[in-house]
């Protein structure tokens, strides 16, 4: 049949349909007719039920209407207030996520005659061959290199209850911690700075602050593509209101410039400097909030020496990157760094990157030293290090930097300040972040009403599973760490373990462990609900080794993404509607929905294949006594893990127990029954597929919430988030009560009465005092119910344009494609909306190198060099001197050509820096 | 399989373009690796029923052949050229949506009407007006639902569309000439 012939019949189809439509006199969903809707599910026969969009981090409540066991519609839910009856391109895209093609049907094993082989094309298997090969490998790998050789990688997409399984499963069951999400690529370092700052992870405030603020600035956040439903909602208010202020900052031009009153492009990495400037103006002009300082705040800061998170030692070097990993044991500073470090900048400043492994300490200082340390950031020097636009006036420019800091240091202004990667995927993201908090700290802009600074996540459960559920190798959950004595107690009492059980080393953050696989300290790896083979930055150097050493890659996903070509092992997964979940959102808001349609084939829940997996360990096998290279903690043998099998007895776990029985299927679980009368008759393939009569999802919730009640991250009752009214809700909640804003008195039943506000996070709470040196006296002070007011200092990133790679690379994403592009990438209209990623240059730097539009061009690092066609026009209007490309084309593959450089406290890769040439193919 | 570009839909001034996926491929890094080196030793069977095992091994999938970049990871692919839907406003032909209720898809070329700032809105220049049943040549109209201001006064029809809908294009795409990638994963 010819194009257009099959066009023909498509444009029928659809007049059809819509005379169809217009005859019973039926408006289509989303329209608002009274009774519109009532009248077309009477009709059509769908069924709507609430639920959470698959995608980004804002949340986006959803209808859902299934018809025969088959999503077949999706709107916004007007009832919720996140979206307010909106979608973005990609919500309206969750009805046909679930149907290309291509879904993974069935277990692929790599096989050559009849029998597992690396080398293998993949083979389909029943779920019990694979497990059987499964764990084969893992006993096999885990006999040579102990806990620390296993590992799994998941992701702010896993629910709520497939992150507290996973995460119970590698710290409790197989006492690793090599569980980390591809969220440590996400908000790793804004998580850092909520612990450094308030002792608390996440916001303080939440999305109404949009409405009831004026003054609204974007740093490194295009929410017009990444949040666009946020965006829908200041953009409704400010041309509402002719008051309104909203400003962006930007290394590029992009859409949210389009409706800003204010546009400030600045070069990569010099946010610090801006920072300090709006800090310093804030003091200069009197601004200070004297008494929500005094009161409610300390100084603090931290050493500058902390390296970029590369690795050490150049042994797994390619020769082209050795001068940049160099940048790792040693940095001579430029003269802009010994100006912003008070520094003689005539002289040479070879400084050792000496806290490099203690890169989080900090210490308290005056507000003296405070005021001291931001002196070098005039607007002159800032302004001169900062210009990103090298063809803008440079007085206009200035001009814009003083815009900046009258908006914040105005008293009758309120401000909020959202951010997402340009801040947190930063080789200083978590200072950024914290500056963030400075300035609103500063002028008491923080934890109230349309006053706060508030990051934003990417993922739709970065908040609700990767960091509330702490599923880092660092994390337990309830922001408690697994190097925390007090806090391994409290999670092996709930978790009913002998004490003991849990590793006190963290694991491998998700960039070490691709490096543990180079270098062969990580053996054994699961990969959930991600694809790192794409998203780790530098993959010329994971590609190899996952393919060519001594491994076995088990990855669990949808369709076939690129990790799924690099695997050993397949395993097909159900997808949101498929399953029962949880969400939770950048604003603390907790939401589920129900299973909707069965999983196709022989797809199965990722909670079923956690919950199925650990039947294949016995308690005799991963609960003795166990190696752990390099552990010391007080209490341990070093190295090594102690055996708990005789305290395992004594609470009556016998050798032979498994991990299902030990970890999973726990009496107090089983009692947790299905069917339930919350599914409304509704289905639950993880129990049909485990043939189980208790509701794992209800009951995993239940034991995971327990963590956090009576400690400042309460949920509801699981019940509770499926009734009629509620959209979901913002803990804590306390006494069938959501909070709105954290730390303050009047809204929060955590802070105590008669404080006004308080920041009662209880980590990092006791500290030495110093000054902009270093400690000066090591006494600890307690700073109970105080947030902390750092210092940073501007610093360079490891990697700038030089006379060879003589771009800035900065990645993103786009509005139609979500990560990867796994999901977005195979619905049409989207595709077809962007079906490249495209390399965004400056026109002149095209003509420069003799690149038209649509032409191909070389993308070329001292790591790898990819292909990809030129764009001089489009939504993202680059300055002369950068570039940039999406990551979500795994035929535009980026990632090898990015740098995997890290915060060094927060270990979450930089994907906005990096030097690149570009060239005609 | 639904393969058609745009072509076939919009009427377009010059000849329609089918623009094959061009791959060609560069091997960056190829390392071998001693047949069998990595082999498993025997194999356990049990449970893999002989139906399951005959079509298993009737359909061994190679890694290159899986995904939405043939090819292998060390290859690095050439990506096919964009070609932009050019149809002029009025000359398109109206898609369909891709399930009732879905956004509809914007048919025409959107780059001259780019960008929508505060004072320039050109979607709304044309779209914002009622038209019952709209001829060929005029613009899809914008539904009623983008009258109400849903979080701050629903129930109330202003004079304009929501502020909320400003930004046409969050939640309408604009699609390019491409084929689809994989077959097509429309609803019903």
């Amino acid at each position: 049949m010819s194009a257009t012939e099959l066009s023909r019949r498509e444009l029928l189809k659809a007049t059809v349909a819509a005379a169809a439509a217009s005859a019973v006199g039926l408006p289509v969903p989303g329209s608002s007719v009274p009774g519109g809707a009532e009248l077309l599910d009477e009709v059509t026969g769908w069924r709507w039920d609430k639920g959470v969009c698959r995608f980004c981090g804002v949340g986006c409540g959803l209808r859902i209407a299934t018809r025969e066991g088959r999503v077949v519609a999706v709107e916004g839910d007007r009832d919720n207030p996140v979206n307010r009856g909106l979608l973005c391109v990609k919500g309206y895209a969750n009805a046909q996520i679930l149907y290309g093609e291509d879904r993974l049907r069935r277990p692929l094993l790599r096989m050559k005659g009849g029998r597992f082989d690396k080398r293998g094309e993949f083979v389909a298997v029943s779920w019990e061959r694979a497990f059987d090969e499964m764990e084969r490998q893992f006993k096999r790998v885990h006999a040579e290199l102990g806990p620390t050789g296993v590992g799994i990688m998941g992701s702010g997409q896993y629910t709520v209850q497939e992150g507290y399984a996973a995460a119970k499963l590698v710290k409790a069951g197989w006492r690793s911690n090599n569980l980390d999400p591809n969220a440590r690529h996400c908000m790793a370092s804004a998580v850092a700075a909520f612990m450094q700052v308030f002792g608390i992870d996440e916001p303080s405030g939440n999305y109404d602050d949009i409405e009831l603020t004026d003054t609204v600035v974007l740093w490194g956040a295009n929410m017009a593509e990444m949040h666009p439903m946020l965006w829908a909602r200041i953009v409704d208010k400010r041309l509402a209101d002719p008051g309104y202020r909203v400003v962006n900052l930007t290394t590029f031009r992009n859409r949210c410039s389009d409706l800003a009153d204010l546009e400030i492009v600045f070069k990569p990495n010099t946010d610090l400097a801006i920072w300090n400037y709006v800090a310093r103006e804030i003091v200069r002009r009197g601004a200070v909030d004297r008494e929500f300082v005094d009161r409610h705040c300390v100084f603090a800061t931290g050493p500058y020496d902390i390296g970029f998170g590369m690795r050490s030692g150049a042994e797994f070097a390619f020769a082209a990157e050795r001068d940049t990993q160099a940048r790792e044991r040693e940095v001579v500073l430029s003269r802009a760094e010994a100006i912003a470090q008070r520094r003689d900048p005539a002289a040479e400043h070879r400084v050792a990157q000496a806290s490099a492994a203690t890169a989080g300490k900090h210490w308290l200082i005056g507000f003296e030293e405070f005021t001291k340390a931001l002196e070098p950031y005039t607007l002159e020097f800032v302004a001169e290090l900062s210009q990103g636009d090298p063809d803008e006036p440079p007085a206009t420019y200035r001009q814009k930097l003083v815009q900046l800091a009258d908006l914040y240091a105005d008293p009758k202004r309120k401000a909020v300040s959202f951010w997402t990667m340009g801040f947190n995927q930063h080789t200083r993201g978590t200072w950024v972040n914290e500056q963030a908090y400075m300035v609103h700290l500063l002028t008491g802009k923080q934890a109230k009403p349309g006053n706060g600074a508030f990051s934003l996540t990417g993922q739709p459960s970065a908040c609700g599973t990767a960091r509330e559920v702490g599923t880092f190798s660092h994390r337990l959950p309830a922001d408690m760490v697994v190097d925390d004595p007090q806090h391994r107690a409290r999670a092996e009492e709930l978790w009913k373990l002998p004490a003991g059980t849990v590793n006190p080393k963290p694991g491998s953050h998700i960039t070490k462990m691709m490096r543990d696989l180079e270098d062969g300290s990580l053996k054994w790896l699961w990969v959930q609900v991600t694809n790192p083979f794409q998203s780790t930055a530098n993959a010329n150097h994971w590609l190899g080794p996952a393919r060519e050493k001594d491994n076995f890659i088990v990855v669990s996903d949808v369709y076939p993404t690129l990790s799924c070509k690099v695997a050993d092992l397949i395993l097909p997964s159900a997808m949101i509607f498929e399953k029962w979940g949880a969400y939770g959102n950048s604003e603390r808001r907790t939401q589920v929905w129900s299973e909707q349609v069965p999983p196709p084939g022989e797809a199965r829940s990722d909670l079923w294949q956690v919950l199925e997996f650990s039947k294949r360990f016995k308690l005799a096998e991963v609960w003795g006594a166990q190696p752990v290279p390099g552990l010391e903690a007080p209490g341990f043998e070093p190295g090594r893990l102690p055996e708990v099998l005789a305290a395992a007895r004594e609470l009556g776990y016998g050798p032979e127990a498994t991990l299902y029985d030990v970890l999973f299927a726990t009496p107090a679980n089983r009692r947790v029954r299905w069917p339930d009368a919350v599914a409304e008759g509704r289905d639950n393939h993880t129990v049909v597929h485990a043939g189980i009569d208790w509701f794992p999802e209800k009951a995993l919730f239940e034991e995971y919430a327990a963590f956090g009640r009576g400690h400042a991250h309460d949920l509801a009752p699981f019940d509770v988030y499926y009734g009629d009214d509620v959209r979901g809700l913002r803990w804590p909640v306390v006494d069938g009560r959501e909070t709105a804003w954290r730390f303050n008195e009047e809204y929060d039943p955590y802070a105590a009465r008669g404080s006004g506000f308080d920041f009662y996070g209880p980590a990092g709470k006791s500290l030495p005092r110093g000054d902009l040196d270093g400690v000066t006296d090591p006494e600890p002070v307690a700073l109970a119910g105080k947030a902390k007011i750092f210092f940073r200092p501007y610093a360079e990133p490891p990697e700038s344009p030089d006379e060879e790679y003589d771009l800035w690379l900065s990645t993103g994403r786009v509005l139609e494609h979500w990560h990867s592009g796994s999901m977005t990438r195979r619905v049409p209209e989207l595709h077809r909306a962007v079906p490249t990623a495209q390399l965004f240059i400056h026109p002149a730097d095209a003509k420069e190198r003799g690149l038209a539009r649509n032409d191909l061009a070389w993308i070329d690092s001292r790591r790898g060099r990819i292909q990809a066609r030129v764009e001089t026009a489009g939504r993202n209007p680059v300055p002369r001197g950068l570039v940039f490309v999406p990551w979500f084309d795994e035929g535009v593959f980026i990632n090898k050509v990015t740098l995997d450089a890290t915060c060094p406290i927060s270990k979450e890769t930089d994907f906005k820096k990096c030097a690149v040439k570009v060239y005609k193919v | 399989m639904r393969r058609q570009g745009l072509q076939g839909l919009i009427r377009v001034g010059g000849p329609a373009l089918l623009v094959p996926a061009l791959f060609v491929t560069v091997p960056l890094m190829t390392a071998p690796l001693a047949p069998g080196a990595l082999a498993s030793g025997d194999v356990a069977t049990t449970g893999e029923p002989a139906t399951e095992q005959a079509q298993a091994q009737a359909a061994p999938i190679a890694d290159v052949e899986l995904g939405l970049s043939r090819g292998s990871v060390f290859d690095v692919p050439s990506p096919p050229p964009v070609v932009e839907n050019e149809a002029e406003p009025g000359e398109s032909v109206r898609l369909p949506r891709a399930y009732p209720g879905a956004p509809a898809l914007v048919p025409h070329a959107v780059a001259d009407l780019l960008p929508i700032t505060r004072r320039d809105n050109l979607c709304l220049d044309c779209h914002a007006v009622e038209i019952e049943e709209p001829g060929e040549g005029e613009p899809t109209p914008i539904p009623e639902s983008h009258y109400l201001d849903l979080r701050n006064a629903p129930g109330v029809r202003r004079d304009a569309v929501a502020g909320a809908r400003y930004n046409c294009l969050s939640c309408h795409a604009a699609p390019t000439a491409a084929a689809p990638l994989v077959g097509d994963p429309g609803g019903s």
